[in-house]
């Protein structure tokens, strides 16, 4: 039983961390793909928005 | 007077000539119908062979330069016939053999009875190894069916708000527990792949059915039986082939172009399903089917008349290195 609800914890705490550690490095695709030869502008509310 | 009229003609030639080449549409009555017939008969037949047509591109997206892609229609023809039969005819078929196994083998018993002595199977951080990866395994593909079906068969009992919920976070924890679906993966090959290599006494075991078939059939097996390497092999090279679609998935700049996606598209979602009807036949047998196999995982510890019926060399080996009782008394303990 040990072994089963540390595998859970393991398994949360691990999805948490990478989670944690994508957000900071990838970026959303208005900031990612706009270079100064081509502005892609503030999405707003949409589907692609950085919300 | 000529000369300014001349000069006034210039002048008005040049200004219709700037508003040709400024107009699109009118710069385009320049061009020679000929020439153009020729160039869109090549895009035509570009459709027709199934290629696509791109364009130039200055973004750093360079997957935003495809105009039109035919194979899409494919990919999408796939997904919404051709996937479903093959998930449907696998998970469904699965559930199905297994529930005729049952009713007409029934559950697998301890021939003599449990002796009442156990012995470890599974150290602690083996169970833990195979829980995490279990676990991340059962979300994960509760979450991908979602994906496939959950349109078709779950949104009509929930409705549309509460399936978008769910879906939603489903989505969510599908691709963060992939990360320690994958850790699980490389830890179980790595301690388990000496115990997996296949042999001679597993064709012997294969060809005895493993026993299953039939009552007081117990063919010899070491710590792991055919069986269970099978399962073995279908989780590393399943779970492996899921990690790198599915990498590619996370991370779609990755591939090189839409097609590339959409084929990894298909590897994970054709071996999801193939992977899902497997671990069901594992999930059966390790619970309901065999008595005495939840132990193994569960506990860890095996009892000795169990271990002797299904994997009677591996008693052998640990009775010698001294981590096992003899068992000169294993009948059936009576109960008290």
């Amino acid at each position: 039983m040990k072994s089963f609800l540390a595998a859970l914890a393991f398994a949360a705490i691990a999805a948490f961390c990478v989670s944690s550690v994508l957000d900071t490095i990838q970026q959303a695709s208005s900031v990612a793909y706009t270079t100064s030869g081509a502005r892609v502008g503030d999405p707003g509310n949409n589907l692609i928005g950085s919300n | 007077m000529p000369s300014s009229l001349s000069n006034l003609r210039a002048l008005c030639a040049a200004i219709a000539l700037l508003f040709t080449f400024a107009h699109p549409a009118a710069a385009q009555l320049s061009f020679k119908p000929t020439a153009e017939a020729v160039q869109e008969d090549k895009l035509l037949n570009a459709l027709k062979e199934g290629d696509k047509i791109t364009g130039r591109i200055s973004i750093p997206d360079s997957m935003a330069s495809s105009l039109i892609q035919p194979a899409g229609r494919d990919w999408r023809d796939f997904h919404r016939s051709k996937l479903p039969i093959i998930g449907g005819v696998a998970i469904l078929g699965m559930f199905l053999l297994l529930a005729i196994f049952l009713m007409v083998r029934g559950r697998i018993r301890v021939d003599h009875g449990f002796s009442g002595t156990k012995l470890l199977r599974f150290a602690s951080f083996e169970r833990f190894t195979h829980w995490l990866t279990a676990s991340c395994f059962i979300v994960l593909a509760l979450s991908g069916l979602n994906i496939s079906f959950g349109r078709v068969l779950i949104l009509p009992l929930f409705g549309a708000q509460a399936f978008a919920t769910m879906s939603g976070y489903a989505k969510i924890a599908h691709d963060y527990l992939a990360f320690p679906f994958m850790l699980g993966l490389v830890i179980m090959f790595l301690i388990w792949i000496k115990d997996n290599i296949p042999g001679k006494i597993d064709w012997q075991w294969i060809k005895q059915g493993g026993g299953i078939l039939s009552n007081g059939k117990h063919p010899p097996a070491r710590r792991f039986n055919a069986g269970q390497k099978g399962i073995f092999w279908i989780v590393i090279i399943g779970g492996a082939l899921m990690s790198l679609s599915g990498w590619f998935l996370l991370f779609p700049y990755l591939p090189a172009n839409v097609t590339a996606l959409q084929f990894w598209t298909v590897i994970h979602a054709v071996i999801a399903m193939l992977f899902i009807a497997a671990m069901l036949a594992h999930i059966y047998i390790g619970s309901v089917g065999m008595e005495g196999a939840f132990d193994a995982m569960g506990t860890g510890e095996v009892d000795l008349n169990w271990a002797k019926e299904h994997h009677s060399l591996w008693v052998e080996e640990e009775q010698a290195k001294g981590r096992a009782a003899s068992g000169s008394d294993t009948h059936a303990v009576p109960a008290e």
